[in-house]
Parts: C-alpha cells; structure tokens; sequence
C-alpha cells in the first residue's frame, strides 16, 4: 500500500516486514522516514494513529 | 454461552450497516468508476466499502479509528473474498495528498447526551461531541488534501447534526456541498452530501 503516510508529517513511510503471506506483509511496522516514529502492523492491518490517540 | 457473549460483544463494539449506511452506498456505487481510488473513512463493519469494491472495479481502501471495526471490515471482506485493503487511523490523516478519486464517511454523528453516555466505541461511533459535528469538522479540515483535483466526497448527514451547519463549515474550507440524495425517517432526514474543491 503505498498510498499512506506518517499521520504527523506526511513524510514517506519505510516498510520493515516480519511475516508475509502471499503478498500481504501481516507483522511488521511501517517506520517515517523523517521523524522516525514507528507504526505497527498487525493481522495485516497497518496502525497509522498519531502516538497520542492509540491507547485502546 | 460463550459465543453469544462474544457475538454482543462484537455488536457494543462496531456499528453495524443501518438505513444511513444504505443510503451512502447506493449513492457511491452509482458515482464510482472502475478506474477510481475509494477512500472509506470510519468504515466500521466494511460494508460501504465492501459494497463500492463489489459492485464496481474501484481500488477501495478502508479505515476506522476502532481497532474491532477494522479487524471486521477485513475479516467480513475476506469471507466475501472481495480486495479491501484496511487501515487504523484517524479519517483522512495517515494518507498521501492527490490520492483519492472519491471519499465516502457516515460518521458519527448524533449530539451527546449525558444520560445515555456510555464511553465506549459504539458511543464512539454514534456521537459527534456537544453539537454533533466534532468529528466531521475535523474531517473536513483535512479531507481536501487527499483528494486528485476532480475528486468527490461523499459525506452522510442528518438534519439532528444541523445538515446547513454542515455545509456552512464546508463553504469556509474552500468546499461546495450540495444535496446528492436524501430520504426521511422517522425521526430524522438523512442526506448524502456531494462535496468538491472550489475551483
């Protein structure tokens, strides 16, 4: 998916792959390339929250 | 015993398809093309964007801040085998500019009521602070951004969220609204909004 961004400064994200299927990256994080914050992916599903609003 | 305590639990967690959903979806459907990119926002059961990625050949890509709603929306679009593509964020924030053909969003949008406040995500998925807009103004701040230069958004509205407030707040951020369908229920009149970039 290389339509999203960091939510904080819109810069590129790196994708860091820890388990795949097929084509699908189901672990991994998605890291800014800028600022460095970290957002995971987990059961295929990327967590592009702003720090602050992922409690729950 | 178990299974049902996990199936209402599923049903206190994520919003599930109703008339607003419905009425968003048929008027998608009728407006997207098969070469568009389809950004759902606040997808919760996955059905609008299910519906626009079944129904026409769109790349549809999904997302909720619920972490239970995303997990459904993929899950119920795996089952469907329908292609979807599920983000957690909040609405338009975690994603490129100029990248949407078309924007779909029925959000939360009922006036808080203190007596029935239960500070969990369904309340989440229903009410849109004091005045009923809290989330769709912050959508709207940012909503253009994503949009490719002739794209649309298709935002659902009530007339208990004040429909001219709505457009009102549009019209300050350089957005035209007009009425694209709408449909009156008991209590309520609901419309889908057409909103463009003013040119």
């Amino acid at each position: 998916m290389d339509i999203v961004c960091c939510p904080l400064d819109k810069s590129e994200l790196e994708l860091e792959a820890i388990r795949r299927d097929d084509d699908e990256v189901l672990e991994g994080r998605l890291v800014c390339t800028e600022c460095s914050e970290e957002y995971p992916i987990e059961d295929g599903i990327p967590n592009l929250l702003p720090p602050d609003m992922r409690e729950a | 015993m178990s299974d049902l305590a996990d199936q209402r639990g599923m049903e206190t967690a994520v919003y599930q398809p109703a008339e607003d959903s419905k009425l968003l979806a048929d008027v998608a459907v009728e407006s997207v093309d098969g070469s568009d990119r389809v950004l759902d926002v606040g997808t919760g059961s996955g059905y609008v964007a299910g519906r626009i990625a079944s129904a026409t050949a769109a790349s549809v890509v999904a997302s909720d801040v619920n972490p239970h709603a995303c997990r459904q929306a993929r899950d119920n679009a795996r089952e469907e085998t329908i292609p979807l593509d599920v983000v957690r964020g909040d609405c338009t924030r975690p994603f490129d500019a100029e990248t949407f053909d078309a924007v779909t969003f029925n959000p939360p949008y009922l006036p808080r009521d203190e007596a029935a406040e239960r500070d969990d995500w369904m309340e989440r998925a229903l009410t849109g602070g004091e005045t009923g807009r809290e989330v769709i103004e912050s959508f709207l701040d940012d909503v253009a951004r994503v949009l490719t230069s002739d794209g649309v958004v298709f935002l659902l509205v009530s007339t208990l969220t004040d429909i001219e407030a709505v457009a009102g707040y549009a019209a300050d951020r350089s957005l035209a609204a007009e009425t694209a369908r709408e449909e009156s229920f008991p209590f309520e009149r609901l419309a889908v909004l057409r909103i463009t970039e003013e040119h």
